[in-house]
């Protein structure tokens, strides 16, 4: 036997003053009493246990020492050598993804991981050691390596659903690297409990060895498909409990929205349904835009089918799309799918020209313009209006946003020069979201003139000529933005090309802030990146908070471009005012405010799908099923418990054994 | 200070308060039966030649012609002897019951002085250590009180028999044996009554304990130490051997209660804790001298 605490045992020398009070307890207390006749005539019926009374206080003496030397023994933490041969070091990984939400296995996989979970940490005995790692969107330590059982348990407890991908390989890795900083001769595993839907399973399960059998002995559950494997390399072993059943599942794969690059009003939404299934399926698939219908498809998926479709409809209100499919199956997270519509807002646009039929068309034609035209400029502009000057401009442009489309002379923007030998378009900015959907290459530009920027460093050259000469540049300006067109509408082809209302569209949407034409619904567990350009209004309030789809709220870093997620559950995930603070305009710490008072209207919509066809896919691999086999946990015995806690509670009885002879002594 | 200026106040107090409480049911009524010169007419009887003419009633004699007598019944002194236990188990208890036990004798003393009975004090514990001979008049009380203060716990071994068996030889008239103790005495106290009753003593018992020795608390193991002999005895109290303990002392009470009752005798059961004058009180209200 070993002492992990050797030093421990002086407290042994406290049986030197046990010995010493008990010699010093046969002097007795001494009391007078007036006749001890009556006692003496007491005492005599006890005569026949003197006995015993004699010997009870060496009994009891003996017991004090025994119950010091266990003390002594037990915080000095003896243990055997074969505990220490035999101390394990064990990785519990969890799969807590999308798929472990599947109901195949009643309540749920997760619930399942968990049970058999708490099972191997039951087996824990004394001087092994648990560590728990989660395998959902990121690989996480839940809790690191200790020898406390309830700690490891209450973490698999804690662990909660997410609706993203699994990231077993990952997690699995992480918990190798767990296991190699720790190099003290313990055995090592890493416990799997997943369905076997993840990325790698396949190159994990090559590495996996047969089952070595040993201690494992074989078992089947009626609803468990378990595949115990052990790895033999000199990494550490893996056993890889496989939660779940073949079950079927109906899910959206993709669900995106996008407005249409030529209709302002319309929408265009990509619908990808995937039939994971062995069977073939007949099911619905419905869209709703805010609640009302707008399209219904009826499916029918052959088995391990895929459907996808566009649906192209119109809407300017803009507003959330909810995909939903009609099929009962064990996964319901991806029966549904969000996406959000950016509203389309009316542009006032001044039209200051003394007549172009293509320039007044293109705007006409856009539903989305409110169009003025006039032939000379008035002397103020309502705020927000586009103000396109066509030919002659002020030399010193508004505030607010401008387009100057051929000007025939100089502003407080540019200098004017002579006529471009060679108005072709050469080169343009493919970047620019001016520019997107647009070829302007070899275009020709009558007439263009050599423009010089004054402000070069607020310029953006969009189109150059041959030569260099800016033909399109914008001006990023402090008091309002700035695009300038050298062309001769009248005399060019410009107009008669798909180019041109394209980049009347976009310079209108640059305007406007360009940022209402797409907000791509992320897949789950996906992180999001935005700033306060995105959203749909300026935020009043310093204090922002992230509003789950479950309606919690979390407080998001008061700075202009931050990453928010990951988005660990399906649904529309929203950035809102405190509204706490957004009346009082304080940019005080962010606080989260009550649930019910962050209703207000949110600066930003972000939907969040499962939208993963491997997810979706619940059917545990088949090559891991064909080797179904139960591997229980060791059971962990007598040895679950340290010899210095069967010494406490041998130490325990004999202190309750000396507790009733006291008591029968003195008390009784 | 045991015997102050208060306490002769309560002396008096009580004096004044017991009329003829001596003479009365509480120490019995001791008038003699012997008829000779004293004042109190008690009948007539026939003349006999020898008869002392001065008592012919020659009232009686000229109206009828009879020679009678008149017989008149002689008082005597009633002899109140106090044997109060000095012992060292008196010296127990807080207040100790020795002083108590003074108290009570020098009440009792004061007031068959001023009922004009003779009183002795006999101190004892292993023999008689003290006397205090019989005496009477009030004017003796100070000298009494005196008597009574020298007075100490002393001694190792008490018997009441031995005392008692000297007591009664002594050439003295007999009359009230008032015994004060805690009559804690190994040798058992029923020799020494008996022998007073046979020898026509009247005892009455005045008991006193400490609620202590009644009802112990002490528990574990323990060395009692005997107040009177010095010896030592070892022993593991338990709460059933308190109980036992209980048992046997309230026995030990009922044992003297009932001794008093079958042959008769006065017997107060008190504590010290009680004060004298309120246990002086019970005693005369028991014998009915005050309401």
């Amino acid at each position: 036997m070993f002492f992990e605490s050797p030093g421990s045992l002086l407290w042994l020398l406290l049986g030197v003053p046990i010995v010493i009070f008990y010699i010093l307890k046969i002097r007795l207390r001494r009391l007078p009493v007036s006749t001890v006749m009556f006692w003496t005539q007491v005492l005599e019926e006890q005569n026949p246990r003197s006995i015993w009374q004699r010997l009870r206080h060496l009994v009891s003496l003996l017991l004090q020492l025994a119950m010091l030397a266990l003390l002594a023994f037990a915080v000095a933490d003896p243990y055997f050598f074969w505990e220490a041969r035999s101390a394990r070091r064990i990785v519990i990984v969890v799969d807590n993804s999308a798929s472990m939400n599947a109901t195949d296995v009643k309540p749920t996989r997760l619930a399942e991981a968990k049970r058999q979970a708490e099972q191997w940490i039951a087996g824990m005995r004394h001087r092994d050691e648990f560590a728990l790692v989660a395998a959902g969107i990121q690989p996480q330590v839940i809790v690191g390596f200790t020898s406390r059982q309830k700690t490891v348990s209450s973490a698999v407890q804690s662990l909660t659903t997410t609706d993203g991908p699994s990231q077993v390989a990952d997690a699995v890795a992480l918990a190798r690297r767990l296991l190699g900083e720790r190099q003290d001769g313990k055995q090592q595993e890493v416990v799997v409990f997943s369905d076997g839907r993840f990325s790698g399973v396949e190159e994990l399960s090559s590495v996996l060895a047969p089952p070595s059998g040993g201690h494992e002995p074989p078992g089947t559950t009626d609803t468990l498909a378990t595949s115990p494997t052990t790895n033999s390399t000199a990494q550490a072993p893996v056993k890889l409990q496989i939660i779940g059943t073949r079950a079927a599942n109906l899910g959206i794969t993709q669900f995106q929205v996008r407005r249409s690059l030529v209709d302002p009003l319309g929408y265009e939404i990509l619908a990808e349904v995937t039939n994971a299934s062995d069977q073939p399926v007949e099911c619905r698939f419905e869209v709703d835009l805010n609640d009302e219908p707008i399209d219904v498809v009826p499916l029918k998926l052959d088995a391990g089918g895929k459907w996808s479709q566009v649906f192209e409809k119109t809407s300017a209100s803009g507003g959330r799309l909810l995909a939903t499919l009609k099929h009962d199956d064990a996964l319901a997270a991806d029966n549904t799918a969000s996406a959000v519509l950016p509203r389309r807002e009316i542009q006032p646009v001044l039209l200051v020209t003394s007549g172009n039929l293509f320039l007044q068309k293109v705007f006409e034609v856009n539903p989305l313009v409110k169009l003025t035209v006039v032939a000379e400029a008035p002397a103020t502009v309502p705020a927000g209006t586009v103000v396109v000057y066509h030919r002659v401009a002020p030399e010193k442009l508004p505030a607010g946003q401008v387009f100057v489309i051929d000007p025939a002379n100089a502003t407080d923007l540019f200098a004017i020069g002579e006529q471009i030998a060679n108005p072709i378009v050469t080169k343009q900015d493919k970047d620019s979201p001016l520019m997107s959907h647009v070829r302007m290459d070899n275009v020709l530009m009558p007439e263009a003139r050599a423009l010089t920027p004054i402000l070069p460093e607020q310029t953006l050259i969009l189109a150059e000529a041959v030569t260099k000469e800016p033909l399109f540049f914008a001006v990023n300006r402090p008091e309002g933005r700035v695009l300038v067109l050298t062309v001769n509408l009248d005399k060019g082809d410009l107009p008669l090309r798909t180019a041109f209302p394209i980049t009347v569209a976009n310079a209108l949407h640059w305007f406007a802030g360009n940022k209402q034409d797409l907000r791509e619904s992320l897949a789950a567990g996906s992180l999001a990146t935005i700033s306060s350009s995105d959203f749909a209004r300026p935020a009043k309030s310093a204090s922002l908070l992230l509003k789950s789809p479950a309606g919690e709220l979390k407080p998001l870093p008061a700075i202009e471009r931050m990453t928010i997620g990951p988005l660990d559950h399906c649904g529309v995930w929203s950035i809102i005012e405190d509204p706490g603070l957004a009346d009082s305009g304080k940019a005080t710490a962010p606080k989260i405010s009550d649930k019910t008072q962050a209703d207000e209207s949110p600066l930003l919509e972000i939907a969040c799908n499962l939208a993963n066809a491997t997810e979706s896919d619940i059917r545990p691999p088949e090559e891991l099923l064909a080797n179904t086999v139960t591997t229980s946990p060791v059971l962990a015995g007598l040895g679950s418990r340290p010899v210095w806690f069967w010494l406490l509670l041998t130490g325990l009885v004999l202190t309750t054994l000396e507790w009733v002879m006291y008591q029968r002594r003195v008390i009784s | 200070m045991l015997f102050d200026g208060d306490f002769l106040k309560k002396l008096e107090y009580l004096s004044l308060i017991s009329r003829r409480v001596f003479r009365g049911s509480i120490l019995a009524q001791r008038r003699t039966k012997q008829m000779g010169g004293g004042i109190e007419f008690a009948d007539h009887r026939e003349y006999a030649p020898g008869d002392d003419f001065r008592h012919l009633d020659w009232n009686v004699y000229a109206r009828h012609g009879d020679l009678l007598l008149k017989r008149f019944q002689e008082e005597e002194d009633l002899h109140v002897y106090f044997l109060i236990d000095c012992s060292r188990s008196m010296g127990f208890g807080n207040p100790p019951k020795f002083d108590l036990a003074r108290q009570v004798t020098a009440a009792l003393a004061y007031i068959a002085l001023s009922n004009l009975d003779r009183i002795g004090i006999i101190a004892y514990s292993q023999e008689i250590i003290a006397d205090f001979p019989l005496t009477r008049g009030k004017d003796r009380i100070l000298s009494l009180l005196r008597f009574l203060e020298k007075l100490e716990p002393q001694g190792t071994d008490t018997n009441l028999g031995r005392i008692v068996n000297s007591f009664v030889l002594r050439p003295q008239r007999r009359g009230l044996a008032v015994v004060i103790s805690d009559l804690f005495d190994p040798n058992g106290y029923e020799r020494g009554l008996d022998l007073l009753r046979h020898r026509t003593y009247e005892p009455h018992l005045v008991q006193i304990h400490d609620p202590a020795e009644a009802r112990p608390q002490m528990l574990g193991e323990i060395e009692l130490v005997d107040a009177e002999t010095d010896s030592v005895r070892k022993v593991t109290i338990t709460e059933r051997a308190l109980r036992e303990y209980r048992k046997v002392f309230d026995s030990f009470q009922a044992g003297v209660a009932g001794y008093g009752k079958k042959y008769g005798l006065g017997c107060t059961q008190t504590t010290n804790e009680v004060d004298f004058e309120d246990l002086i009180l019970r005693m005369m209200r028991t014998a009915g001298a005050v309401s």
